[in-house]
């Protein structure tokens, strides 16, 4: 009777046989929404690594012959109509006779051609120093593809810049919060009893902040020259204050359903200790929900910088993000003026969307129970 | 053979997976007479339940269903019916019961509700005659005091009790034909009895064709006039009943029919020395009763005084219906659970009031086999890795080319090829994973395994292949085992003696021939008669 089983058994054989990772891995790559997303993200990231060579300027540099410079447009074919290398056309200023406005007009005269893997100011990546740059104008001659602010910062290098200080606050809080999210949840769901009740009465307590009021009173807590890097570090810490909660309590429900099933009892009646138990039966299995949670929380952490760097209370300058570059169109004279300076939001949304599309595409690969 | 009520023809379904597409029936033709019976026999994956669910048009949204299928009902073509003629038909010609009881009923009305929803959804009736109607169905399923149970819900009832509502909304509008789909596979197996004849005597009232689903032969012997045996998405065999039980043509039916568990345990030495022992076992859970601000707790007893003792070599069967607290109490002897009073002993060595880490020398010698191989394997791991937990936390074998021959001898004795080792457990069936469960115990040389309804989520064919494993092992290893279970052949087939459970007592024990054969109890005598008599 043996030999029926076994005989099946042989035919499986000639199968391939995947892990979880690899199972993961085959499904998502079919998910075109969560690839785009996952392209998206890589972009991200290759611009926050490399935003030295890809940025024309430091985020420092003025130019204060062009303060409120529109966009300079690129432009491939030539005036008779015949492509060319590619060029941007600098600005006459005139001066609007009734209102003493600047206005800056195009002018065919003052043609800029790019010059690419050009020289310019120097970079540091790793300790090293570079000076190359992906695009600049020839010769030296200014240009501004997102134009530039009232100090003639260039808003392209600036948001290129930003990208990182963004990203980082984002993967710090993200890791962060995972990192006490996970340990407290699953100790939090494995342990039960009176660990459980303590955990579970603080998690309540740091749901039940005010949040807003809490960004504001860390504004007020810190005194107005503090270290940009003190303040940066403090934001940091109360993100990840207010992201770790919602982790722990969903973990504690997963971890309390794991504990009882049968594997988890197996390994109990084979003589595991607890930590045996936590590190190599319940923890990976919490591992997917961790990383689909993370993907969904980087989003939402560069949401919350940017709006409240916006309000201000976030990092403060010198230090560059999506966030603090929008707090110069606060007021609404500089947004009608220089509409260009809302190009940050564009950085947002797309990074936004990214991780997102890749965090949705996780969760269907991840989905032990989807067929398609 | 000449009235025909449905005919199917070639009818074949693929699934589109992942994976690609997955032929799940193909080219099953078979037909019903009106007032017939006939059982559709196959182990899980052999395609009865789709075929089913193809007649009923109630297919998932991934099936494609054949082009040449044909499944004509009453002289008319099933498959051109467009959706709307389909509910039309469904529930009011042709109805169906699903295997699980608590789960088909709809959990937040009232079963009166639900039933008079069936009826008025295909008939015009008065509120009161609707009333009157349902009583009426109620109480022709034969559920005790039908007027109270109009108005209560599908959890006040019991599993078998809510199988009678399903029966109930089944005859709602006197069909022509029902589909049972395993109905009795959930229930204990008095119940089960009660269910069969229950439908058999309504078949013969009503004049309807049955089509019942089914892997236990038993069930097929006891109310099918013709059967159809399937694998693998194919018909293999046809026939009326007796004839095919009587002369099988086909190796697959043949192999079938042989799976009934045989044979009897090897005699026990009587004076080989006990190794299990548990006296006066009681386990108490506490419940809160009344409203919020009442304190009262209620304490039920799920195991009350129940002794056990196991020798080496014996197997102990602990046989009862669900609820009866075998498993509690199996759970509580090797410590996987908590004892409020008795004494446990392991080689007279006392065990009850050990903590965790005083246990956890004993584990290795103190295994479990658990009752779903499905949950009990941990996903994540490779087998190699499942089998190696128990050595390496306890510090058994010198160094990893030992464990490996450990491994590699407890692969050997449940007989599963070393290349197995090196895969997941969801690659493997339900038998190949309980024996890789059986392996993870045996590697660690346990003196005693604690079987909790080791087969009962298994086909009938690996069902016996597993009792003939553990046999062979108990031979090989001096194994003593306790054995749970709620079927009385598996019983008859392995366990020395028996103990019968009934609400957390024991109401009949001793040697398993002489419980079995003349039972003293009423409530034993019940169960003998339900696990091998054919039902009347």
């Amino acid at each position: 009777m043996a030999s029926v089983d076994l005989s099946m058994n042989a035919e499986e054989e000639a199968k391939h046989s995947l892990t979880y990772w690899q199972l993961v891995r085959r499904r998502f790559r079919r998910n075109r929404y969560g690839m785009a997303g996952f392209i998206g993200c890589c972009f991200i990231f290759f611009i926050a690594i490399f935003s030295g060579f890809l940025a024309p300027y430091s985020a420092g540099t003025r130019d204060s012959a062009a303060l409120f410079s529109p966009p300079q447009s690129i432009h491939i074919i030539d005036v008779d109509g015949g492509i060319t290398w590619p060029y941007v056309l600098g600005f006459d200023e005139q001066m609007d006779p009734v209102t003493f406005a600047f206005t800056f007009v195009p002018s065919e005269e003052k043609k800029i051609p790019l010059d690419f893997f050009a020289r310019g100011e120097t970079w540091s990546f790793l300790g090293m120093e570079f000076d190359r740059h992906f695009v600049l104008g020839e010769n030296g001659q200014p240009v501004h593809f997102l134009g530039t602010d009232g100090l003639g910062r260039d808003v392209l290098s600036r948001a290129i810049h930003g990208s990182r200080i963004t990203l980082i606050m984002g993967l710090v809080v993200m890791a962060a919060a995972c990192i006490i999210g996970t340990t407290v949840g699953i100790t939090s769901g494995y342990f039960g009893g009176l660990t459980d009740t303590i955990i579970q009465r603080i998690i309540e307590f740091v749901k039940s902040f005010p949040d807003l009021p809490l960004y504001l009173a860390l504004l007020a807590i810190l005194p107005r020259r503090a270290d940009p890097m003190t303040i940066f570090i403090m934001f940091a810490s109360i993100l990840v204050l207010l992201q770790w909660a919602d982790l722990a309590r969903e973990l504690r429900g997963k971890v309390i359903a794991i504990r009882s099933v049968e594997f988890v009892r197996a390994a109990v009646a084979v003589g595991a200790t607890d930590k045996r138990i936590i590190f190599r039966h319940i923890a990976p299995s919490m591992s997917s929900h961790v990383i689909v949670w993370a993907t969904y929380t980087l989003p939402n952490v560069i949401l919350l910088e940017s709006f409240l760097s916006f309000l201000g209370v976030g990092i403060q300058a010198p230090m560059i993000s999506w966030g603090v570059m929008l707090n110069q169109v606060r007021d609404f004279q500089a947004l009608a003026a220089a509409p260009w300076l809302l190009a940050p939001v564009g950085f947002i949304i797309l990074s936004v969307l990214s991780f997102n599309a890749l965090g949705d595409g996780l969760r269907d690969a991840m989905d032990p129970y989807s067929n398609d | 053979m000449t009235d025909q009520l449905l005919k199917i023809d070639n009818v074949a379904v693929s699934f589109r997976t992942s994976s690609g597409t997955t032929e799940a029936v193909k080219d099953v033709s078979y037909s019903v007479a009106k007032g017939e019976t006939l059982a559709v026999v196959g182990e899980s994956g052999s395609g009865k339940s789709v075929t089913a669910r193809a007649i009923m048009g109630m297919l998932a949204p991934n099936a494609i269903v054949g082009e040449d299928t044909a499944i004509e009902f009453d002289g008319k073509d099933l498959t051109k019916f467009s959706e709307i003629e389909m509910q039309e038909l469904r529930g009011n010609r042709i109805s169906m019961i699903f295997q699980e009881p608590l789960t088909s009923l709809n959990p937040v009305h009232k079963v009166g509700d639900q039933v008079a929803e069936i009826i008025s959804s295909h008939r015009r009736l008065s509120k009161s005659d609707l009333k009157a109607e349902v009583i009426r169905l109620l109480t022709e399923v034969q559920l005790p005091n039908p007027e109270a149970r109009y108005a209560q819900y599908p959890h006040e009832m019991s599993g078998g009790q809510r199988q009678r509502v399903m029966i109930a909304m089944a005859l709602a509008n006197d069909p022509d034909l029902l589909i049972a789909d395993e109905p009795t596979t959930a229930l204990d197996v008095t119940v089960q009895a009660e269910i069969l004849s229950l439908l058999k005597v309504l078949q013969a009232k009503h004049h309807m064709a049955v089509i019942l689903i089914t892997h236990d032969l038993t069930v097929v012997q006891s109310v099918s006039d013709r059967v159809v045996v399937m694998r693998r998405g194919e018909v293999v065999e046809r026939g009326a009943t007796a004839d095919v039980f009587e002369n099988p043509q086909h190796d697959y039916t043949k192999h079938l029919i042989n799976s009934e568990p045989k044979g009897l345990p090897d005699p026990l030495d009587d004076n080989a020395p006990i190794v299990m022992d548990g006296k006066d076992l009681r386990i108490v859970f506490t419940l809160r009763s009344g409203g919020f601000f009442s304190g009262k707790k209620v304490e039920l007893a799920a195991v009350d005084g129940v002794s056990a003792s196991i020798r080496r070599g014996e197997t102990l069967g602990i046989v009862g219906e669900s609820g009866s607290g075998k498993t509690t109490f199996g759970m509580s002897l090797i410590r996987l659970g908590e004892t409020q009073e008795g004494e446990i002993s392991f080689h007279d060595k006392r065990i009850e009031r050990l903590s965790r880490n005083e246990m956890r020398p004993l584990r290795p010698r103190i295994q479990v086999v658990f009752q779903d191989p499905f949950s009990s394997l941990n996903p994540r791991m490779i087998v190699r890795q499942i089998l190696e937990e128990g050595l390496v936390v306890n510090n058994l074998g010198a160094n990893a080319a030992e464990r490996r021959d450990m491994i590699h001898t407890a692969m050997d004795d449940v007989q599963m090829p070393h290349s197995a080792l090196e895969r997941f457990p969801h690659e493997f069936s339900g038998g190949q994973r309980q024996r890789l469960a059986i392996a993870r115990a045996i590697v660690l040389k346990p003196e005693f395994i604690l079987l909790d309804e080791p087969t009962s989520a298994l086909d009938l064919s690996i069902q016996a292949q597993i009792i003939d494993l553990l046999r062979d092992l108990r031979r090989k290893h001096g194994l003593s085992y306790l054995f749970i279970s709620h079927d009385l052949k598996v019983v008859k087939a392995l366990c020395h003696n028996t103990i019968v459970m009934q609400h957390g007592k024991v109401v009949e024990a001793g040697p398993t021939d002489k419980v079995l054969s003349n039972p003293e109890t009423a409530y034993t005598q019940r169960l003998v008669k339900a696990a091998f008599e054919v039902v009347a």
